[in-house]
C-alpha cells in the first residue's frame, strides 16, 4: 500500500470535513416552503438552481464583486418596479420566493456556510416605484425574517430610492426592523403620495394579550388617518380575532422548525379613492396544508363528495381554500369548529361592499359585493406565495 | 335586576375557543362565569356591546353552544332565561350569531374535557380576570 503525502493528508482531512457539514445539512429537515408535499429537506443546490433557472424568467440579480473577483457568492436580488398581487403578481411573488430561499440558507446552516451556495448580500429598493399595502407587508415580513436569520446585521441603504416609496416604508415602520436606521431623506419637497400605510404590527402566536393590544393599535392608527370611525369595524375586529386564532392553531405545527411564528398587520388609506385596506400576513404552511391535519378535515371531505369533485381536483389549493371558506354555510353537523374562516368575510357583507382575498400557497380565494350581491371566485396560481395572505378591501364614505 | 357586562366585567377583547387561548376565551366564560349564573335558575341579561371590541365566533360558539353541547342546560332554557342586551346596532350581528349557535347545538354530544391544567402548566392561562363580581349575582 502507497504511502500518502503530508499535502495528501490534507486534502483528505479537508475533504472530509467538508462532506460531514454538508451531509449534516443535507439530513437536517427543517422548513422551508418550497416543497408542499411534504418531501422537506434543505438543500442549497436546489436554491442555486432555482435562482439560475428565474434569472431566465425575470428575475433580477447581479453578483457582488470584490475587485474581479465574486465575492463568495453573494447576490443582489432587485425589487421590480411594481410590486402587487394583481397586476404584477408573478414578478412581485418571484421576488418574495427569492429572498425566502436565500433566507432558508441562513436559518438551516447556522455555521460554515457552502462556499458554492449563493448567498443574499442586499434587495435593491432602487428601481421600486409603486408597491400594494399588502406587498408592502409581506416584504417587510420577509426582510424582518432575513434581518433575523443574520442575526440584525441589516443596514437600509435608501439613497436612490423612490422619495414616495420612502415616505410609505417609513409610514409602514419598515425601519423599525433594523438597529442600524438610516438617515432619514430628504423628503420635504415632495408631495404625500395618494395612499398612506398605518405603521405594522408583528405578533408572536401564542401570546393572546399581546394580540389584543395589536389590534386596538391599529384600529388607533387607522382612526387617525382615515379621521373617523369606520363602520363595522367591531367585525373586522372579529376577523382579525378568527386570523389570529387561525394562525396560533394552523400556521405553525409543532414539528415544524422555524424560528418565527409571527403574523404581521397593517393597513392603508388611499385619499383619492377612499378605498381603506387592511392586510393581515403570516409566514406559516398556509390553510390548503394545514387542513388534512385539522379538525375540520371531515368536513372539507364531505364538502367535495356533495360538489361530486374528481379527487385530482380536490388536492388543488383553490379548491381546498374555498372549501375552507365554504364550510360553515353548508354544515350542520355536531362539529362546530371551522366556523373561523367565515368570520373574514363577515365585515364585507355587513357592510354591503368591499371585497376581500385570501392568498395561500397556491390557492387564491376572492369574494366581493357589487350592487349588493356577493361573488366569489378561486383561483390556482402557479407561483405559490410562501404563507397566508388576508386582504380586507373597503370603501369609505 | 342585576346586568352582566362582558366588556367591563370579563374582556373588553373576548377571544379564543380554549383556555389555551389565553384568558378570556369562550371556554373560561362558559365554565367559570355562564354555568354558575346560569345554574341559579333565574334570568339573566348579558350586555354584549359595553366597552366590547368584538366577538370571534371561536369564543361565542364555545361560550353559549357548548352550553348545550357538553349537556350542562337544553336550549329550550337558555333561551327563557338568557336575555341579550346592546346599544350599538352593530352588535346586533353578535346577539344573531350566539341566539345561532345556541340553536344549532346539539344537546350533549361532546364530553368536556378541560383544557385549564394544559393551558396553565403552557403558561398560557395566567387567571388574570377577577370574578368576585359573580357575588353580587347570588
Amino acid at each position: 500500500m502507497k504511502k500518502i503525502t503530508r499535502d495528501q493528508r490534507i486534502r483528505d482531512v479537508k475533504r472530509v470535513l467538508k462532506q460531514r457539514i454538508l451531509g449534516s445539512t443535507t439530513k437536517r429537515k427543517r422548513h422551508t416552503d418550497n416543497n408542499l408535499n411534504g418531501e422537506l429537506g434543505f438543500n442549497w443546490l436546489k436554491i442555486n438552481d432555482w435562482i439560475k433557472n428565474e434569472r431566465t424568467h425575470g428575475l433580477v440579480i447581479s453578483d457582488v464583486f470584490n475587485g474581479k473577483k465574486l465575492k463568495r457568492n453573494r447576490i443582489v436580488v432587485h425589487l421590480p418596479e411594481r410590486m402587487n398581487f394583481s397586476n404584477e403578481y408573478d414578478s412581485t411573488v418571484q421576488c418574495l420566493t427569492a429572498i425566502r430561499k436565500l433566507t432558508s440558507l441562513y436559518e438551516n446552516v447556522k455555521t460554515d456556510l457552502p462556499k458554492k451556495a449563493l448567498k443574499l448580500a442586499s434587495v435593491n429598493f432602487d428601481k421600486l416605484a409603486s408597491i400594494s399595502t399588502s406587498a408592502a407587508l409581506v416584504l417587510t415580513a420577509e426582510v424582518s425574517k432575513w434581518n433575523i436569520s443574520i442575526r440584525k446585521k441589516l443596514k437600509p441603504q435608501v439613497e436612490n430610492w423612490n422619495k414616495d416609496i420612502f415616505i410609505q416604508f417609513e409610514q409602514l415602520g419598515f425601519f423599525d426592523l433594523f438597529e442600524n436606521k438610516p438617515s432619514r431623506k430628504n423628503t420635504e419637497t415632495s408631495a404625500s403620495p395618494d395612499v398612506d400605510f398605518v405603521r405594522y404590527v408583528k405578533g408572536q402566536c401564542g401570546n393572546s394579550d399581546e394580540a389584543k393590544a395589536k389590534k386596538k393599535e391599529l384600529k388607533a392608527e387607522i382612526i387617525k388617518l382615515v379621521g373617523d370611525n369606520v363602520a363595522k369595524w367591531t367585525i373586522l375586529h372579529s376577523g382579525l380575532t378568527e386570523a389570529v386564532t387561525n394562525v396560533t392553531h394552523h400556521a405553525y405545527p409543532d414539528e415544524e422548525l422555524c424560528e418565527e411564528k409571527s403574523w404581521y398587520l397593517t393597513g392603508s388609506y388611499n385619499k383619492q379613492s377612499k378605498e381603506m385596506k387592511v392586510a393581515f400576513f403570516d409566514q406559516g404552511i398556509g390553510i390548503p396544508n394545514s387542513l388534512p391535519a385539522s379538525q375540520i378535515w371531515e368536513k372539507v371531505l364531505s364538502y367535495f363528495s356533495k360538489l361530486q369533485l374528481p379527487i385530482a381536483e380536490q388536492a388543488k389549493h383553490a379548491k381546498l381554500l374555498e372549501a375552507a371558506v365554504s364550510i360553515d354555510r353548508t354544515s350542520t353537523d355536531k362539529n362546530d369548529r371551522g366556523k373561523g374562516l367565515q368570520d373574514l368575510l363577515e365585515f364585507i357583507r355587513e357592510r354591503g361592499e368591499g371585497y376581500l382575498s385570501i392568498f395561500s400557497y397556491h390557492g387564491l380565494y376572492k369574494c366581493w359585493i357589487e350592487n349588493g350581491k356577493e361573488y366569489s371566485k378561486a383561483e390556482g396560481m402557479k407561483r405559490p406565495l410562501n404563507g397566508t395572505l388576508i386582504i380586507w378591501n373597503v370603501k369609505l364614505n | 335586576m342585576k346586568i352582566l357586562y362582558i366588556g367591563k366585567q370579563f374582556s373588553d377583547d373576548p377571544a379564543g375557543r380554549y383556555y389555551t387561548d389565553g384568558d378570556g376565551s369562550g371556554e373560561e366564560f362558559r365554565e367559570e362565569v355562564l354555568r354558575p349564573l346560569l345554574k341559579l335558575n333565574k334570568p339573566l341579561t348579558i350586555n354584549i356591546d359595553e366597552n366590547v371590541e368584538g366577538y370571534g365566533s371561536s369564543f361565542l360558539v364555545e361560550a353559549f353552544g357548548g352550553l348545550i353541547k357538553h349537556g350542562y342546560f337544553e336550549s329550550d332554557y337558555i333561551n327563557r332565561v338568557l336575555n341579550l342586551d346592546f346599544n350599538d346596532s352593530d352588535f346586533e350581528f353578535y346577539a344573531r350569531k350566539i341566539k345561532q349557535y345556541i340553536k344549532e347545538a346539539i344537546y350533549n354530544s361532546e364530553q368536556y374535557e378541560s383544557t385549564k391544567e394544559t393551558a396553565i402548566n403552557e403558561g398560557k392561562f395566567k387567571g388574570s380576570i377577577d370574578k368576585s363580581f359573580l357575588e353580587d349575582f347570588k
